[in-house]
């Protein structure tokens, strides 16, 4: 009981240290760039770009906390996006088609990789290595490797989409705040009711911890290991729509790497990749870590080499920064 | 059992295939041999001794690149002297991997436009020791003894026409943004130096000024974000300079999202098909800068002619030129006519 309480109070104190990082880099940016950084215009911005791939990491959060891991969702959003773009089609003009189609089928390559790991017995590298590929080269295969546009669905209206589009989830507001932001927030919230507040998020957390102990405990682990590979595939699918919705087509290359960024988020947010120890606030802080990191160095117009090895170094920065005991 | 039945037929299968192909190469060989040896004497044109090029290029999930598979393979099959392969690797490994087992196939010619010219350069030259000539595609080996003959076309001028025509349209007066293409190969270094050098010639007393300047990995959503931070850093910027069409797409698509469509304009590189149209129906897409991918098709010719031991036809010298190269055109509204007939997709 003990060492349980211990390790939730060193995960609460990285949470916080994580959130000392988050300031730390935001008041950089005031300092460094004061006209344009700290502005709601830019935090508004920062929010948009981190939706995309913060939905992935919340998903991503459940499946490492099952010591598992999802190397295609890079790919499964770029198929994902093609599906639903196609499914469209030249002509079309429905969003709920695309939003539907596009969720569908990234909840479909999901439900593969399900199945490959919890009853092919394929470890999750493994099984999701393949779908990495597999999900690329379908994505380049459905439409002959051409981004469909998808500028069409705007329910209607040129300018500023009308409710509900496609286009709305990318570029629409609720009072001032973008819809894609909402879908985020919901999403973590969500995510942490889940993980923290009920039966199904206990047995994710144990399934990672002990498995031979989850199971005599009596937790189904295989199905629950099904069910964390399905809902990324789901989460994947949600995070294409945000992604398509501000690029305004649907690209056979988007989504690249974008499994590495999630992992990441997740990780330095101090999620164990060993599983068994997983914090939603951890991966939103995370989320916010690299879109802070991103934006502040474009802003700053830094030359690539610099910017990638800065990148690295406020990264592990901020792992060392959390508590030792935390580290491992 | 099954599985072991299903496995033996389908490599039955496979062999009859192999056969067939076979003895239809040979057939081929018999009627392409004959008029060469009737037209004893005149080397010049027409059907040579029969030659097999093997062509290795980057995978084609970007438009351009797409562009070159599809005009070498197009080239290869007007000639019926040409027994011709296309390889396609995703990254510079494999492709070197690639390009050693294709040597050890022993063709007459190479064809190879590689990921990364320094990477494949010691493959490149083991087939030239080997006695297999290559021609290089547009990115260049970075060693002199590792092509016969190469093509190319003219990064640097690309960001020198770029460069003339952003000065010329802000008449050497505003803040230009340059989104790059992938950071590190001579591609990007080229298409941005030539912009940086041109833009100081063409205004001597200053007035455009690079405001930023990031790569956007020739990838349209790399170059959506990059763009949107951009635009929330610099409050006045009248022209961006992108390296890639396939890639101003999300660029485009950021300054619309923001609404700043109106403030500004918007040059690309390649020639596709979405930008050709953008530029004829005016707006934001204002110019894109040719590059013509139909260099590979040129490139097939002249690996055709090295291995059959001829030159140009129209040109005097008997060997075919070290190096070609390809130059690039500004397209605009009021030429796009003119190059639509290039464009891709």
């Amino acid at each position: 009981m003990n060492a349980v309480l211990k390790r939730a109070k060193s995960l609460e104190s990285q949470e916080y240290a994580l959130a000392v990082v988050v300031v730390l880099l935001f008041v950089a940016g005031a300092i460094l760039k004061p006209d344009s950084f700290p502005t709601w215009a830019n935090i508004r911005n920062m929010l948009t770009q981190a939706s995309v791939v913060g939905v992935l990491a919340i998903g991503m959060t459940f499946v490492i906390a099952t010591a598992g891991i999802d190397l295609s969702v890079g790919s499964m959003v770029a198929a994902a996006g093609v599906f639903g773009g196609i499914l469209v089609g030249d002509d079309g003009t429905s969003s709920l088609l695309f939003i539907a189609g596009a969720i569908v089928f990234a909840t479909a390559l999901g439900t593969i990789n399900a199945t490959a790991i919890s009853y092919g017995r394929v470890v999750p590298f493994i099984a999701t290595l393949a779908m990495f590929s597999i999900g690329r080269g379908v994505a380049l295969l459905l439409n002959d490797k051409l981004p469909v546009s998808l500028l069409d669905l705007n329910g209607g209206s040129f300018g500023t989409p009308a409710v509900g589009s496609l286009l709305w989830f990318g570029n629409g507001r609720l009072l001032g705040i973008p819809v894609s932001v909402y879908v985020f927030l919901a999403i973590t919230i969500g995510g942490w009711i889940v993980l923290n507040r009920t039966r199904y998020g206990r047995y994710v957390v144990a399934v990672g911890g002990n498995r031979e102990a989850a199971r005599i405990a009596g937790v189904p682990v295989r199905r629950i290991i099904f069910s964390v590979y399905v809902l990324m595939g789901v989460l994947a699918g949600i995070s294409t729509v945000l992604l398509c919705a501000r690029l305004g087509s649907a690209s056979p290359v988007s989504g690249n790497l974008y499994e590495l960024d999630a992992i990441g988020a997740v990780v330095i947010g101090g999620t164990a990749l060993a599983g068994g120890r997983a914090t939603i606030v951890g991966t939103f802080l995370g989320v916010l870590t690299f879109a802070l990191i991103f934006s502040l160095m474009t802003q700053l117009n830094l030359s690539t080499e610099v910017q990638q090895v800065t990148k690295g170094a406020i990264v592990l920065a901020a792992v060392l920064l959390q508590r030792p005991e935390a580290r491992y | 059992m099954s599985l072991m039945r299903l496995s033996l037929l389908l490599s039955m299968a496979a062999l009859l295939a192999f056969g067939a192909a076979a003895c239809g190469g040979g057939t081929k060989t018999v009627t392409e041999t004959a008029p060469a040896s009737a037209g004893n004497g005149s080397p010049a044109s027409g059907a040579g001794k029969e030659v097999s090029i093997i062509a290795s290029v980057p995978p084609t999930d970007h438009g351009w690149l797409g562009a070159i598979s599809k005009n070498a393979k197009a080239q290869a099959e007007k000639y019926d002297d040409v027994k011709f392969e296309l390889l396609q690797a995703a990254d510079a490994d494999s492709q070197a991997q690639q390009v050693e087992q294709a040597i050890a196939k022993k063709p007459d010619a190479l064809v190879i436009l590689p990921q990364d010219g320094a990477a494949l350069t010691p493959v490149a030259q083991k087939a030239e020791r080997a006695g297999i000539p290559v021609v290089n595609i547009d990115r260049l080996f970075t060693a002199p003894d590792a092509a016969t003959a190469t093509i190319l076309g003219d990064n640097y001028q690309i960001g020198v026409l770029a460069a003339g025509y952003i000065a010329d349209q802000l008449k050497c007066k505003g803040n230009v943004v340059e989104i790059q293409g992938l950071a590190g190969i001579s591609v990007t270094t080229d298409r941005s130096k030539g912009f940086k050098d041109e833009l100081k010639k063409q205004c001597p007393d200053g007035g455009v000024e690079i405001v930023a300047s990031q790569p956007g990995d020739f990838n349209p959503d790399t170059g959506l974000k990059v763009m949107e931070n951009i635009l929330q850093a610099e409050k006045q910027i009248d022209a961006v300079y992108t390296h890639d069409d396939d890639m101003a797409q999300g660029v485009v698509q950021a300054i619309r999202n923001a609404g700043r469509d109106q403030d500004m304009f918007l040059t690309g590189v390649g020639g596709s098909q979405d930008a050709m149209k953008q530029i004829a129906e005016g707006g934001l897409y204002r110019a894109t800068f040719l590059y013509n991918p139909n260099m590979a098709a040129s490139a097939v010719t002249m690996a055709r002619l090295i291995a059959q031991g001829q030159g140009f036809p129209e040109l005097v010298p008997p060997e075919v030129p070290r190096q070609l190269i390809v130059p690039a055109a500004v397209v605009t509204k009021e030429n796009v006519e003119k190059y639509e007939q290039y464009a891709f997709n």
